[in-house]
């Protein structure tokens, strides 16, 4: 068929060949055109370098709205819109004490789009931190860790560990009195650390206080190191998930039917892949009802709307709501309370009653166990349901400290007042 | 689905449509064209016109090096025609700064020249604000965050609105004008220069340390108060001492309006190194001794009253004309206190009155001496008239001028001052009680021995006058209570221990698990509880009167009648020997106190 058209081409002349200038450059981009049949469908899945993440055809519990919620989607288009936001607020940001606040004024009054590229920046960051933490929930919840994706669980854990660190460094940038004595509250917390937590505090800082050392550390943290563990980490996380076959599901509750191969082998030339051997307007295997559908344009849809929908919230947040920026640095000076960011006001909720278990003790029991759980959990049933009846204590301990966890950070974040007292909101 | 798909994506279409157009079109942009029209039909020859023609909008900006860190001021972005005098009329933002002789403005053939030119100076140097935005709200300073706003033009949302008043007019400028103008009388600065004298005048020196002109140590250091804080700060700090800090024992001082301003413009003045001095001089001012230099072969007396004078004493202490208002009175020292009495005092005054405020100065020894050589002088009795008069004269400072025992100073007095309107208790005490402390004084607090000040008849005469003015009511026959003379149970260990035990369960609640009478329910009481390791006081009371304040209790305060409430002879026997036992007479020292 290929060759067939080629000839046709070069029959036409050299004012043939720029007629079909635009189709030819068109159709060597995109090697198929918008497909109409199964075979094509397929093909355009693994033919394209952005699309052949996807498998050919997913299942159809994969794409249920109500079972992952698109958390994980969220979390990777929000990632997205900080790289592109952060990498132009880049261009304007200077990581040194006497410059930063500066820069800061000039985003918010002099620079176009500086304002609103801070706020999806900021916004967008605190967004992240949230949706990754519900989209463990959601894998928890649904059983989703269970053999044979331990490892990919692990990972996603670090990930999640990854992000509250990469916001946190982010916190500090601006050089506000906010950014300030969150990190000096947020870098004590880890000073509580036995044995080593003094040193990994200096080697946090590059100082015995929060200074030029810390502004540049953190921001070489911020946009190249964690950065680039994030994209290696993503990259392994969805690679997992085709090995691991694809999103967690129900068991089926009929045996699969035999699988079909018909291949039928008449070489003509050199070939790149399997597609070649394939023939037809239907793809030869996998044609068996196991509840699945293409790729193309189900899935695409779906990521589609997601990624439209988030960046459409990211933007009209951005736009009603404007990132805080407080006064300059002032050593002097500490706000009372000086708070960190929110999402470690648990920790420092639990820092109240002691030092080390709230800093420390309890939040590494609690990183070990998330990493631990595919391997304390070998109960292998209820996975693809949510709170299923088989999982009923993973479920109910898994929730208690979740929830616990998001109490501690509600009353850290709106009932603590000066000198850390009870204080009503309303 | 695509119906969602369709409507999510028309957001993000509006979004993008809103930011562009906040984004492109700029309030500043319509006052540069606001500008260049009205320059247009002003301009006289065509020339300029055409040169007004071809500009187009742009962001205006001054970069200020000179004075401190690099400053970049945008303000002239909205403000085109602050250097064009044709628009002196003219409404804000396109207003001609005003041209004035007192800046050193010089008019020369009929135009006027600055003497600070907005290329040399920018703006905020003088103004404060914030010179990189571009909108009213943050270049102004309205944002709240921002910690210098127009000074004397804008206030900040969460300032206080009774304060507000107060806080707008030009005069605040003069704390940027004495950045470089530190002259103590220049001409331009005349509330800075009256702050600094009411700096000194109102003894605020005594207390607060500002590099090179004054060494206190008891407030807050106000070398770079100016730089830290916000005039509404400022403000509210003197007029309520008490609004940031709840325990702090500055007082109030009763200042006119234009003296709090005057002192907020100074305090607003001082921000450490300063662009007039280098920072070797503020190096200097900052080793400099401010403090007191006696010249050799001084007398003791006299070189104790001008230590008296030079540390400040009366920023407290009433001393002839001076008057803090938060001590008692100095006047008569001499006769109501004695030289062992002063020094003891001076080295730690706790171990005289044990619930005093007053801090320990770290001075030398040699001044203590020198101060208590000048306060023995101070001998001279007060020469009343009649006996409102005496009292007018030595009781109304703490007892008050309706006897009611809220005198200007009681706030800061532990125990405080008897009230004497108080009927029941005036009534229920016999009237050679009152004789006595008026006489020999009330030993660990700050009722002086007035017996060396007044004769006899002079002391019956005010307590007369203090029973008829005040407390009103007639005596009454004193009921007969039955308390021993002396404590009829001996004094050992056990009795000791049951009296603590009694002590524990039914008097911790009001005079505390220590007995020094602050308890969990002291707060609320007043009379405060007594504080029962006040050895001085604990020492001077006789059995007789411990047995009958237990027993019976004591009249107009919350001391109920234990009688009442089971307790036998025995008991407040054991309980007083447990009182006695916290005061031994040995160990009695400074320390006494713990």
């Amino acid at each position: 068929m290929t060759t067939d058209t080629e000839d046709r081409k070069a029959e036409a002349g050299v004012w043939g060949a720029l007629r079909q200038l635009p189709a030819n450059v068109w159709s060597s981009v995109f090697r198929n055109p918008l497909p109409s049949t199964d075979l094509e469908r397929a093909s355009t899945s693994f033919t394209n370098f952005f699309l052949h993440i996807h498998p050919v055809k997913v299942h159809k519990n994969t794409l249920r709205p109500a079972y992952t919620l698109g958390l994980g989607l969220i979390s990777l288009f929000l990632f997205l819109i900080l790289i592109v936001t952060g990498v132009l607020l880049m261009f304007y940001y200077v990581p040194s004490t006497t410059q930063a606040y500066d820069r800061m004024l000039d985003l918010r009054g002099t620079v176009a789009f500086g304002i609103f590229l801070r706020n999806m920046h900021r916004w967008s960051a605190h967004a992240m931190v949230g949706v990754v933490f519900l989209h463990m929930c959601r894998v928890f919840l649904t059983g989703a860790y269970k053999k044979p994706r331990e490892f990919n669980w692990v990972i996603g854990v670090v990930l999640l560990l990854a992000t509250l660190f990469l916001s946190f460094t982010g916190y500090l940038l601006p050089w506000d009195q906010l950014a300030f004595w969150a990190i000096t509250v947020g870098t004590s917390i880890a000073g509580y650390a036995p044995l080593v937590g003094k040193q990994m505090q200096f080697v946090l800082l590059g100082d015995t206080t929060v200074g030029q050392e810390a502004l540049l550390r953190f921001y070489v943290l911020h946009v190249a190191v964690l950065p680039a563990v994030l994209v290696l980490l993503i990259a392994i996380h969805f690679w997992r998930i085709r090995k691991d076959g694809g999103l967690s599901r129900p068991e089926p509750s009929a045996p699969p039917a035999k699988p079909v191969v018909k291949v039928r082998m008449e070489l003509q030339k050199k070939i790149y892949g399997l597609q070649g051997f394939v023939r037809g307007p239907f793809t030869k295997v996998g044609n068996v009802p196991d509840d699945s559908v293409y790729s193309w344009p189900n899935l695409l849809m779906a990521e589609l709307f997601v990624f439209v929908l988030t960046v459409s919230v990211i933007l009209v947040v951005s736009l009603a709501f404007s990132a805080p920026l407080e006064q300059p640095v002032n050593v002097m000076h500490p706000p009372n309370p000086a708070k960190a960011p929110w999402y470690f006001l648990g920790l420092q909720e639990m820092v109240s009653y002691s030092a080390f278990w709230g800093g420390i003790g309890i939040p590494t029991v609690f990183a070990l166990l998330l990493l631990l759980a595919p391997y304390i959990d070998r109960n292998p049933k209820g996975v693809g349901r949510w709170f299923a009846r088989e999982r009923l204590l993973a479920n109910t301990i898994f929730l208690t400290l979740a929830v616990l966890n998001v109490i501690f950070i509600i009353i850290g974040t709106f009932f603590r007042g000066p000198n850390w007292t009870f204080v009503s909101p309303f | 689905m695509r119906l969602a798909l369709a409507i999510a994506s028309f957001v993000v279409l509006i979004v993008h449509g809103v930011v562009f157009y906040d984004q492109f079109f700029h309030r500043w942009e319509q006052h540069q064209t606001a500008y260049f029209e009205q320059a247009r039909s002003l301009s006289k020859n065509a020339g300029e016109r055409a040169e007004l023609e071809a500009r187009a909008p742009r962001i205006e900006q001054i970069i200020v090096t000179s004075f401190g860190d690099t400053h970049v001021d945008r303000c002239t972005t909205c403000h085109m025609a602050a250097d064009d005098p044709r628009f002196a009329g003219h409404a804000q933002p396109l207003k001609a700064h005003p041209y004035s002789a007192a800046m050193g403005d010089v008019l020369r053939n009929g135009n006027w020249e600055r003497r600070h030119k907005f290329s040399d100076f920018g703006c905020t140097v003088c103004h404060d604000g914030q010179g990189r935005g571009l909108d009213n709200f943050h270049s102004h300073g309205e944002d709240e965050f921002w910690p210098e706003p127009l000074l004397g033009y804008v206030t900040q949302p969460n300032w206080r609105k009774d304060f507000e008043p107060h806080l707008k007019g030009k005069e605040y400028m003069e704390a940027n004008c004495a950045q470089c103008h530190t002259g103590e009388d220049f001409a331009g600065t005349p509330n800075v220069n009256r702050g600094r004298k009411l700096f000194y005048a109102m003894n605020c020196y005594g207390c607060h340390k500002i590099d090179g002109m004054s060494e206190g140590t008891l407030g807050p250091d106000l070398t770079e108060v100016g730089k830290k804080f916000k005039i509404d700060y400022l403000w509210e700090s003197i007029v309520e001492p008490r609004a940031n800090l709840a325990t702090s024992f500055m007082p109030k001082f009763n200042l006119s309006d234009a003296d709090i301003r005057a002192l907020v413009i100074f305090l607003k003045s001082r921000r450490g190194v300063n662009f007039a001095e280098t920072t070797l001089d503020r190096y200097k001012a900052h080793i400099a001794n401010v403090a007191v230099v006696i010249p050799p072969g001084t007398a003791g007396e006299k070189a104790g009253e001008q230590l008296i004078a030079d540390r400040a004493c009366t920023a407290c202490h009433k001393l002839r004309d001076r008057d803090g208002g938060v001590a008692p009175d100095l006047s008569y020292e001499g006769l109501i206190r004695d030289d062992a009495w002063l020094m003891d005092h001076f080295k730690s005054p706790r171990a005289r009155i044990p619930d005093s405020i007053m801090p320990t100065f770290r001075f030398p020894e040699e001044d203590f001496t020198r101060m208590s050589a000048y306060l023995e002088t101070l001998k001279t009795p007060p020469a009343p008239a009649s006996p409102a008069a005496a009292y007018h004269e030595l009781c109304e400072r703490c007892h008050g001028e309706k006897g009611d025992g809220n005198g200007k100073v009681a706030w800061y007095i532990d125990p405080s001052p008897r009230d004497f309107t108080k009927a029941a208790f005036m009534n229920s005490k016999p009237r050679e009680r009152f004789v006595a402390s008026i006489q020999s004084g009330v030993p660990g607090t700050s009722m002086p021995p007035w017996g060396h000040a007044l004769k006899d008849d002079q002391v019956n005469a005010v307590l007369d006058y203090v029973l008829q003015t005040f407390t009103k009511e007639p005596r009454r026959e004193l009921k007969p209570h039955k308390a021993p003379q002396q404590n009829p149970v001996a004094s050992d260990a056990p009795s000791i221990a049951r009296g603590e035990s009694i002590f524990l369960e039914r008097c911790t609640g009001c005079h505390g698990r220590k007995a020094d009478g602050k308890g969990p329910n002291s707060l609320d009481i007043l009379p405060h509880p007594r504080n029962l390791r006040n050895s001085w006081f604990v020492d001077k009371v006789s059995d007789n009167r411990l047995f009958d304040s237990i027993l019976y209790g004591v009249q107009g305060t919350a001391m109920p009648p234990w009688i009442d409430y089971g307790l036998s002879q025995e008991n407040v026997g054991d309980i007083v020997n447990f009182i006695r036992s916290l005061n031994p007479k040995s160990t009695r020292s400074q320390y006494a106190r713990n």
